[in-house]
């Protein structure tokens, strides 16, 4: 008897079913396993496979999922990555995606629970970004690529069915997102003029990472006509100031997306944290564009050294410092940027591919079984 | 407030009605099904100071209700 069946005999942890497509996938709805969309169903077989890309124990949780606070098993990973569809060589992402959006500065309790509208965000860096096919060019955030279509699902899947997150009882979110369905891109490091994500947060250029932030949608930055970094950057900052975003009341770090024809014209005159420090600088609203209840109930009760005596016209800056701000570039050709917005009360968390003896892992292939 | 609960305190969590199946799931999550849940009217954000007032005065009986229970 292989090892997946015999933790599959321990209760609970599989059901029986005919082997109908259809059939399995009216019980997975009825019982509230879904996203709505067709599931892969995911037999032993399946199952299987896709631990073959798995270098630790399957019946041992690599994190609890707020906010059921769920054993996320590789085994339970491992079937509800068999039911988005994903290719067996994802897994090892998928695993790490999971244990960086547990980690207490991430609050995914507070992400999964809340009723804004965020949803985990994956930016993927390094060679195994590649070997994947992670899009980071043309479409990136949108359909048309296996990996970036079928980690982020499978992420979901584990966020519902192993987190609890169930729109209405564990998921209070007001509206949702589209991005709650899948949100996972690469960072376009080929056609970027700076350094790539993850080396600016800490890890070396050859490792493979994965960092999450609690994110809203993206929203276009439309700039055809500037030719300087300054008028740019000038256009990116007048999109970030908004004054419905959550990123204004906390210890925040907003993310802007570049794209390559934006960031190599911006990087002309500034370094990166040149131009985090410009977007800082202009990225302001007078105070006196909140509503007179939000500024008497949030900026002068929560941040009384700053804004207790401040007029009208102080200026009220979308993160508390510069490095807040977070830039990736990524996309394709084109005149445009984004600004994604954050959940706010989370810190994104960067984490480096590792094989289990704490190597970084040069390709997928390492963390293959047999 | 599990941990107080699992002490023997006097506990409970007042939430506003949609928010009640929450507060529900996560009290068996922590282990303290029995969790007593004051439900308040929705919504108690962007309420003014005096709406606030209502809620509490509304939820205060039930708070005492709940200690002269506990604690016979």
């Amino acid at each position: 008897m292989s090892d997946l069946l015999r933790m599959l005999k321990a209760p609970g942890a599989s059901i029986e079913a005919a082997d109908d497509f259809d059939g399995v996938n009216a019980l997975y709805r009825e019982r509230g396993w879904s996203d709505g969309l067709p599931l892969v169903p995911p037999t032993v077989e399946r199952v299987e496979r896709m631990l073959a890309y798995c270098d630790r124990p399957w019946d041992e949780p690599v994190a609890a999922i707020a906010p059921r606070y769920g054993a996320a098993t590789p085994l339970r990973l491992a079937a509800n990555a068999v039911m988005a569809g994903c290719r067996p060589e994802y897994f090892p992402l998928i695993v790490l995606a999971i244990e960086a959006m547990c980690e207490e500065p991430f609050n995914l309790y507070g992400i999964q629970a809340t009723t804004h509208l965020c949803a985990p965000l994956i930016i993927v860096n390094g060679p195994v970004a590649r070997e994947l096919g992670i899009n980071c060019g043309h479409n990136a955030f949108g359909p048309g690529v296996q990996s970036n279509a079928t980690i982020g699902r499978a992420i979901r899947l584990a966020l519902v069915n192993i987190g609890g997150a169930i729109p209405g009882l564990g998921d209070m979110s007001t509206f949702g997102s589209p991005a709650k369905y899948s949100y996972c891109v690469a960072e376009n490091e080929a056609d970027s003029p700076w350094e790539p994500l993850h080396v600016e947060r800490g890890f070396p250029a050859e490792a493979s990472a994965v960092t999450v932030v609690g994110a809203e949608c993206p929203h276009n930055v439309n700039d055809h006509e500037s030719l300087s970094a300054d008028g740019l950057l000038t256009t990116i900052a007048g999109t970030l100031a908004i004054t419905g975003s959550n990123d204004v009341f906390y210890k925040a770090e907003p993310l802007v997306v570049m794209g390559p024809e934006h960031a190599v014209a911006i990087a002309a005159t500034y370094s990166k944290l040149e131009a985090k420090r410009y977007l800082y600088e202009h990225a302001r609203l007078p105070l006196g564009k909140f509503s007179p209840e939000n500024i008497e109930r949030r900026f002068r009760n929560k941040f009384p050294e700053r804004y207790a005596q401040a007029g009208l016209d102080a200026l009220v800056p979308m993160a508390q410092c510069a490095e807040d701000i977070m830039i990736a570039v990524i996309g394709g050709a084109g005149k445009h940027s984004a600004c994604i917005p954050t959940f706010g009360a989370t810190r994104a968390v960067t984490r480096a591919l590792k094989l289990r003896d704490g190597r970084l892992a040069e390709s997928v292939q390492e963390f293959r079984r047999g | 407030m599990s941990e107080l609960r699992k002490r023997g305190l006097v506990t409970a969590v007042i939430c506003s009605g949609p928010f009640l199946k929450l507060g529900q799931a996560q009290a068996r999550v922590f282990g303290v099904p029995d969790l007593p849940l004051i439900v308040i009217q929705h919504p108690l954000g962007g309420l003014a100071l005096a709406d606030v007032k209502a809620r509490a005065e509304a939820a205060i009986p039930k708070v005492v209700a709940l200690f002269k229970e506990r604690l016979q």
